[in-house]
């Protein structure tokens, strides 16, 4: 690999391979910034271009904007409270209170070097270590995978703003709707009551943006939207100091090193990753009374981990020709088209083609913090837009984007009605975050563990029996479930001693 | 493009069929599944020359979901004007709709034509000690309930390939079924060991190591000509053909004229210089197929398949 890099640098140094990567990452971020749309409408947008380019650039261009998409997601989450995709939610927990509080631009700060951090990190791993991260993926089967998947659903306790009994109905509620239309394992359709559209499910992302985008939309309007501004005061981002970082470094490793894992793994993705990396840093942070309050720790932790996802997920993709999402599949198929053969001799056929992609991906995440400072700039003055104009355009966009990803009408249908409930359930206190944790995991619940059943001829015990990471992750998830219990007890005792 | 499709639809909807001078509008070739997918990109190679061919525009609509059924439940639904078509592959055409409640069936399409069908396989690991069905089959044998075979899905086409070659070898009965969500988490039990045997086209060789015990044709494949037929390999008919293919379907009721238009330019397309480089490039196997001889190949897949789904237990 690093044999190829010489050669690699002349294909990248090029005016076109350049001018991909800084249009690329510039596009990716306005359009992951825009409310509704996320990282695999930008993808799907560009891929047409990509078509009758060369080779490195269009690999490049679509690279550019998934890793641009991700971080662009960041700002409208922290602006104005509407992710665009299901990791965004996390960023949401911190990131709006703080912007609201009126340190938006320094939320974004954070968020900017974080979602930087988390994907340089991820690039050298790329870069370095892929065919080893690889061959580590290769041992996590369906049994490891649903260990992984119970420790991510302990999120839904630590995300539950205010009332952990609603998190738990929200998550419950979102673990029901991934249920609705095939089943993984024979094929029947489930709870779709003879309508054919619910044959496909309740698609994530319409859910997402109808609970969060659109419910927003309709509690701003139930609220009386002002002539004004949005009430939220930004002027570009303010990168925050050296020393504010006392004290928080450790936290960043930390998120990067769960999102570049999780990503490496296939079938988990970066939602996974964000909430994963919350609720570690919300158990171990100094600040963690401030969680979900403006705690900068809070936007770290989410957005490092989003960010080190993009070049985990592509250790599987390229070294193994397994794609984690659509994105990656997407690329895949783009390499294919070019004459390419994706697989597990990708890059043993085309080292200086891989390394100019790696070496690339690298350049990309440096451009982020040039190119974010530059239009959160141009971002600024579309929140002193009169308000109903920027909801009216919010709503389009949510439309557009929801529709674009599958073609779908019916589609349409659920983000309204999940805007609607969404409307109700924020009003009654349930918080989203844990609804969308259970939609996103659900599905790798399910599977994973029918999986594993059939494996070990459906026997529990037969998890632990020969699976070391399994049972060191699911110990883990135990202890963090019963902790908080044994800790009361523990300080109930104290404080009864006392008396 | 969707907005332009989208519109298209529309007005398709208010304008009734016309046959007179066709075509008069773009049409529409759905794809059912996501923008990038194989479908996807195979009916962007084909829309150009397709379209150059009909004297008209075309234009392609990505509708996803449920395994491909809701684009074609969708599209079965439509008026049989000529103006949107779908491309239906052997599972969404001929499985889906025998195992899913689903609103189409066998006498919901008027079949266009056929594009591609490429033979399935028997692969094992590259560095499995299995070199040939016989080995598979006393291995088996020798450890019921053991092996496992894996699928991309439920009552998908490398599903059905492997129930075909255990109903075959006699051991369906003594091998277990573990599903994935598509090939490629398929292939990542396969290289980790946690399933023995897959079963899908010639292209995953290149992709992954793996090794082809026999194909599902009637005759050996001429870039592997040591690997046996299924027939060869033991495997009695009707289980010893498979083969994973493709074509345009408009819905039930299409005018005959129509329908030879439609086909007379399907044919220019796969036979264009620029979808052959596709082809090329995907590992697609090209093979065309007109509408009255595609409608027979069809529901004699239907037929056959019905006894494959029975067999799986799905």
């Amino acid at each position: 690999m690093l044999d190829a890099l010489p050669a690699a640098l002349g294909l990248l140094l090029t005016f076109q391979g350049m001018t991909v990567l800084v249009i690329g990452t510039a596009l990716g971020i306005i359009l992951g910034a825009m409310p509704g749309i996320g990282s695999t409408v930008a993808v799907a947008l560009v891929l047409p271009f990509t078509l009758s380019m060369e080779q490195a650039p269009a690999i490049l261009l679509l690279l550019a904007v998934y890793a641009g998409s991700v971080y662009g997601g960041s700002i409208s989450a922290i602006l104005i409270n509407t992710p665009g995709t299901p990791a965004g939610a996390a960023t949401v927990l911190d990131g709006t209170p703080m912007a609201q509080a009126g340190k938006a631009g320094q939320a974004l700060g954070w968020a900017t070097i974080a979602s930087v951090a988390g994907g340089l990190f991820s690039a050298v791993l790329l870069l370095f270590a892929a065919p080893q991260l690889a061959a580590f993926a290769l041992r996590f089967g369906p049994v490891e995978t649903f260990a992984l998947i119970c420790l991510g659903m302990t999120c839904i306790v630590t995300v539950s703003k205010g009332s952990v009994p609603k998190g738990l109905v929200a998550g419950a509620l979102g673990i029901f709707l991934s249920t609705v239309g095939g089943d993984p394992i024979t094929g029947e359709v489930r709870f779709t009551f003879g309508h054919y559209q619910l044959i496909a499910g309740f698609n994530l992302l319409a859910v997402v943006i109808g609970v969060f985008a659109f419910s927003e939309i309709l509690i701003r309007i139930s609220d009386g939207a002002s002539d004004g501004g949005t009430n939220v005061k930004f002027d570009g981002i303010v990168l925050p100091r050296l020393r504010q970082w006392k004290g928080r470094i450790k936290g960043l490793i930390k998120s990067i090193a769960i999102g570049s894992g999780v990503g490496v793994l296939p079938g988990t993705g970066s939602a996974t990753a964000a909430f994963i990396s919350y609720a570690e840093a919300k158990r171990s942070s100094p600040n963690s009374n401030n969680f979900g309050k403006g705690e900068p720790d809070g936007i770290i932790a989410a957005e490092s981990a989003n960010n080190a996802v993009t070049g985990g997920a592509l250790v599987p993709t390229m070294a193994l020709g397994i794609p984690g999402d659509v994105i990656t599949a997407v690329m895949l198929a783009t390499f294919t088209l070019h004459g390419i053969t994706p697989g597990v001799r990708l890059m043993e056929d085309n080292p200086v083609l891989m390394s100019a992609i790696f070496l690339g991906f690298f350049i990309i995440n440096i451009l982020l913090l040039p190119l974010g400072l530059a239009l959160s700039k141009v971002a600024a003055p579309i929140l002193r837009i009169r308000e109903p104009l920027l909801l009216s355009a919010i709503g389009v966009l949510c439309v557009l984007g929801v529709y674009y990803v599958r073609g779908n009408p019916f589609d349409l249908l659920i983000m309204f009605g999940a805007g609607v409930a969404g409307l109700f359930l924020r009003r009654a206190g349930y918080p989203m975050a844990p609804l969308i944790i259970g939609m996103v995991l659900g599905p790798a619940f399910e599977l994973s563990l029918r999986q594993g059943l059939i494996i070990t001829d459906g026997s529990f015990l037969a998890f632990f029996d020969g699976h070391p990471i399994a049972a060191v992750l699911l110990a883990v998830t135990a202890v963090g479930l019963l902790w908080p219990l044994v800790n009361t007890i523990l300080t109930w005792k104290k404080d009864n001693a006392r008396t | 493009m969707k907005l332009k499709s989208a519109c298209s639809a529309a007005i398709i909807a208010l304008a009734g069929p016309a046959i007179a001078d066709f075509p008069e509008k773009p049409v529409t070739l759905i794809a059912p599944f996501n923008a990038g997918g194989g479908t996807d990109l195979l009916l962007r190679g084909f829309q150009e020359p397709f379209a150059e061919a009909l004297g008209g525009n075309a234009v392609v609509q990505n509708m996803a979901g449920g395994s491909g059924t809701v684009a074609a439940s969708h599209l079965a639904g439509l008026d049989p004007d000529g103006y949107t078509l779908g491309y239906l592959s052997i599972t969404v055409s001929t499985i889906q709709p025998q195992i899913k409640d689903v609103p189409y069936d066998r006498e919901s399409w008027t079949p266009i034509c056929s594009v591609a069908a490429s033979p399935t396989m028997f692969f094992v690991n590259s560095d499995s000690e299995y070199n040939s069905l016989a080995d598979v089959k006393a291995d088996i044998e020798a450890n019921p309930n053991a092996l496992i075979f894996g699928s991309s899905g439920p009552g998908a086409i490398t599903h059905l390939t492997m129930v075909a070659a255990m109903n075959g070898m006699g051991v369906m009965d003594q091998v277990k079924h573990l599903p994935h969500q598509g090939s490629g988490p398929a292939m990542q039990s396969m290289a980790s060991g946690v399933i023995q045997f897959f079963g899908d086209t010639e292209v995953m060789m290149s992709r992954y190591d793996l090794k082809p015990l026999a194909v599902f044709a009637d005759e050996r494949i001429a870039s592997l000509p040591d690997v046996p037929t299924a027939t060869e390999a033991g495997i009695p008919a009707p289980l010893n053909e498979l083969y994973l293919w493709g074509g345009l379907f408009a819905p039930a009721g299409l005018d005959p004229e129509v329908a030879e238009t439609l086909a007379a330019a399907c044919e220019v397309a796969v036979q264009s210089d620029a979808f052959q480089e596709f082809a090329d490039n995907t590992g697609t196997v090209i093979n065309y197929r007109g509408p009255s001889e595609f409608d027979a190949f069809f529901r004699q897949q239907w037929d056959a398949n019905s006894t494959l789904i029975e067999a799986s237990g799905l």
